[in-house]
């Protein structure tokens, strides 16, 4: 469908029918096409996983509202919930990376370009077999046998005796299958990082978005082989009568919950770093200095990499551990803010005394900033056991983790969104359009998120599908929903500026955004090869050095 | 540069591939038959993917366009932070001697004091393990009521204690000496020789009896504080043989943070001494 609009290479004179360009694109291994396709898939997931989420703030908006069944919206809050992470976040995540990574380190593509192909088509396949529990069963309105036991999935209510037929497994099949194409992914970036950089490019003067796409990468392998396993022993307990997972025949639901959240916890990081790789190329790039600490900045990524393996339990305080443990998982998790915070700090030098230019990317990524200080903020605050009893359960635990993963993630990838269209399109996205997108965008997502954070405090638990008046949160709720619309709007903008930017924007040529990696270097559309000869670099800002022969970089480093 | 380049061919296999592995699992929550067609197609896809490969891989030669023109920017000058003048206050002193002259000051003290003190055990009790011995009692309460033959003879728990604490707050010292140098920064054994073994020696007279009962009862003073001097006269000469540096107050904030831009690093081979 969409894929088909995206011209490859315009400068090939004779336009070729459209069949044959639908077959290159099907058929092809070029990182960039690759790349573009995870995109495209990404974005086109996530118009469905928002109008399910529309539908869940429909049927709150008001109490007592009947505009769905309560088995409907259990429908909704897990395919809304698994799309978004697994079909829309990750895949945006590797697109970036699939599209960038070659480019930024001087390669001509990934390590296995077969695999990369195979990677990518599993994803998809796992995303269309998901959304294909939509047509069983009860019918489209009924949502079908969409799966209906959260994104997490909590055993026991994935046993058979809770969900009869097969919702339950759509959820494992399909994540089973997407999960073999992340981690063939991730293997991919790991190995063109660690073996395909150009003459010069040490790892320590990789662009900071390739270092932190070698942390994701690892984390990427280190979490979803946990998650994978979890799911081959669901299969065996629905399929062959095992019960790892059945408390009735002497399974244990809490090992679920570790197997799970061993891949959870680790994943929101795997979305995030990336987000932080995109911010650590805009912000230097927008305010004409080079990125503050830059040894300082890897060296707290790839901290953040490890402990974020072992905070997992923070999700678990509730179901009653030891004592010991629960410290050891509120001391972890709280370990994890001094890293972070020394990026944000290194973020906020970068940009201090800087030539601060507000362009789009820009303003998504000063929006990422103060959005993700305070999810963060919310995030300690939760990590205190005590206080997780009592809201962990209630739409304050919702409202922090939507600003992390909107309000940081998705702020941060947008920003990339107008950095990086001109490398990949040839054209310039629209200032305008991108302007009023992100303040749709940010005014939406503060009216929905930060009201969110009330009705929680005021006891609302989180998954239920209606309530009962005059307990203070309807016109909260109502806010919450408003501010829906906002973000919808705000969507609306973003893909119709990208479509018209595409076809009316003005030409971009190789570097416009005067900035100092090497995917500036090559034309745009990058050409198939993606350089004639390949760069030799001397520095961390290899464009600079051409730019200014009489002042260049390298002679400062080291 | 090259007329052409090989790119690896496209190729549909690993679609087909992933297309099979799906199938072989929705037969799961379909039908069995799909199953069967997803196993097919797997074979199929990694028969046809290994031919692509094997034994040699396939592809494509594409021809190279001519080269971009070299990079340019807009911005020929190089902006550069601007930064307050000079400052109108003095800042003094302008120059002191690095922290870590005080931590070497302070090993070099450790040896000279243990020496004294070991020279007043080996004159007072023909044993230079009594001043050690003493020195550990607080950690042995059977020292209370030991005697003076007892505290003079070699005990090899003592003996590691009494290092261990030794070296520590010789250590300690010697980090507090270096953060008070800028005080003192022209006479530092004027302040490591008498006034910081003043100052120390007020500050055990007042609390041995409570850390270490045993000692406080046996103590020189006169010996204690000479040994203290010659610790201080030590880390002194250490010291001063150690170069003075800048002190960063009269720095700009953004030079003393590490600031990595135009205007604040040395931009030319001869301001960094090339
Ligand atoms: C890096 C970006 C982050 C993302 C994407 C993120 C995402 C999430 C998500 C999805 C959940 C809910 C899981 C569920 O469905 O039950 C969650 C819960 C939680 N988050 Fe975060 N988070 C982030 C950062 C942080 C930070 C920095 C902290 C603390 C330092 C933190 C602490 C917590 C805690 C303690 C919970 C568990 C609350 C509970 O389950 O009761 N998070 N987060
Ligand atoms: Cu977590």
């Amino acid at each position: 469908m969409t894929t088909a609009s995206i011209p490859w290479m315009q400068s090939d004179v004779a336009r070729r029918p459209l069949v044959e360009r639908l077959h290159d694109w099907v058929t092809t291994v070029d990182h960039k096409r690759l790349g573009i396709l995870y995109v495209v898939y990404a974005l086109v997931l996530l118009v469905v996983a928002g109008i399910e989420a529309a539908i869940m703030r429909i049927q709150l908006m008001a109490p007592h509202n009947d505009f769905v069944s309560p088995q409907v919206f259990n429908r909704m809050f897990t395919m809304h919930g698994t799309t978004m992470i697994f079909f829309v976040a990750m895949p945006l995540v590797f697109g970036f990376a699939n599209y960038l990574v070659p480019l930024m380190i001087g390669a001509r593509d990934m390590a296995f370009p077969r695999l990369n192909a195979f990677s990518f088509w599993l994803t998809a396949f796992g995303g269309v077999l998901l959304h294909f529990s939509f047509l069983g069963g009860s019918g489209l309105y009924g949502a079908g046998t969409a799966p209906d036991v959260g994104w997490f999935a909590y055993a026991p209510l994935t046993a058979k005796t809770f969900s009869p037929g097969h919702s339950t497994d759509y959820w494992t099949l399909a994540l089973l299958v997407s999960g073999f194409g992340s981690i063939g992914t991730a293997i991919n970036i790991l190995t063109t990082i660690l073996c395909l950089r150009c003459p010069g490019m040490t790892l320590g003067r990789m662009p900071l978005f390739a270092w932190l796409s070698l942390t994701m990468a690892g984390l990427v392998i280190l979490a979803v082989s946990p998650l994978s396993a979890a799911q081959m022993m669901l299969l065996v307990d629905r399929y062959l009568g095992g019960h790892f997972f059945d408390t009735q025949a002497g399974g244990s639901a809490v090992i679920w919950m570790h197997f799970f959240w061993v891949f959870g916890h680790p994943e929101v990081y795997v979305l995030v770093i990336p987000a932080f790789a995109v911010v650590s190329e805009i912000i230097p790039v927008f305010s004409r200095k080079p990125i503050f600490g830059y040894p300082v900045m890897v060296a707290a990524t790839v901290c953040i990499g490890f402990i974020s393996m072992s905070v997992w339990a923070h999700h678990m305080f509730t179901v009653g551990m030891s004592p010991a443990a629960n410290g050891f998982f509120v001391l972890s998790t709280m370990a994890i803010a001094v890293p972070t915070g020394i990026k944000i700090f290194n973020w906020l030098a970068t940009m201090w005394g800087g030539t601060i230019q507000f362009r789009t990317p820009m303003l998504f990524c000063t929006g990422f900033l103060f959005q993700f200080l305070i999810g963060g903020l919310t995030g300690v605050m939760l990590a205190c056991a005590p206080f997780d009893w009592q809201l962990g359960g209630s739409y304050f635990l919702v409202a922090h983790f939507h600003y992390v993963i909107v309000g940081a993630i998705l702020f941060a990838l947008f920003g990339g969104f107008y950095y990086w269209f001109p490398k990949v399109s040839g054209r310039m996205c629209s200032e305008t359009l991108g302007k009023l997108h992100f303040w749709l965008f940010l005014i939406g997502f503060h009216l929905t998120f930060d009201c969110m954070h009330v009705p929680g405090i005021l006891g609302m638990p989180r998954r239920i599908y209606t309530y009962e008046p005059g307990r203070g949160w309807d016109a909260w709720n109502l806010w919450v929903t408003i501010g829906v619309v906002f973000q919808g709007l705000g969507t609306l903008v973003f893909v119709g500026n990208l479509v018209w930017s595409y076809f009316e924007g003005d030409r971009a040529g190789s570097d416009p955004w005067d900035a100092w990696t090497l995917e500036w270097s090559t034309e745009s559309p990058p050409p198939v090869y993606n350089f004639a000869a390949l760069p030799v670099v001397r520095s961390r800002r290899p464009l600079w050095d051409l730019k200014h022969p009489e002042d260049p970089d390298w002679k400062y480093e080291q | 540069m090259p007329n052409t380049l090989e790119v690896p061919a496209p190729t549909a296999w690993p679609l087909v591939l992933a297309f099979g592995t799906t199938l072989l699992f929705a037969g799961l929550v379909t039908n069995e038959s799909l199953s069967v067609l997803g196993a097919l197609l797997m074979i199929a896809g990694a028969v046809g993917w290994f031919r692509d490969v094997l034994p040699q891989e396939a592809h494509d030669v594409v021809p190279v366009r001519p080269e971009l023109p070299a990079a340019v920017t807009s911005r020929r000058n190089v902006a550069r932070i601007e930064l307050a003048g000079e400052l109108p206050r003095a800042w003094l002193p302008l120059e002191t001697y690095p922290v870590s002259a005080g931590i070497r000051g302070g090993l070099a003290g450790a040896v000279a004091m243990a020496v004294l003190a070991m020279l007043y055990g080996l004159l007072s009790q023909r044993s230079v393990w009594y001043p050690i011995n003493l020195l550990a009692a607080g950690f042995f309460p059977a020292a209370v009521t030991a005697s003076t033959e007892q505290l003079a003879a070699f005990h090899l728990n003592a003996f590691l204690v009494a290092v261990l604490i030794h070296l520590l707050t010789s250590l300690l010292v010697g980090v507090l000496y270096g953060a008070m140098l800028p005080m003192l920064p022209r006479r530092p054994i004027l302040l490591g020789g008498f006034i910081a073994p003043l100052m120390w020696s007020g500050l055990l007279y007042s609390a041995l009896g409570i850390i270490n009962p045993v000692l406080n009862a046996r103590i020189n003073w006169l010996w204690f504080v000479l040994s203290q001097v010659g610790f201080g006269v030590v880390a002194g000469i250490v010291v001063s043989r150690h170069e003075r540096v800048r002190t960063w107050q009269r720095l700009p904030f953004a030079v003393r943070a590490g600031l990595e831009a135009p205007g604040l690093m040395h931009e030319h081979p001869e301001d960094r001494g090339e």
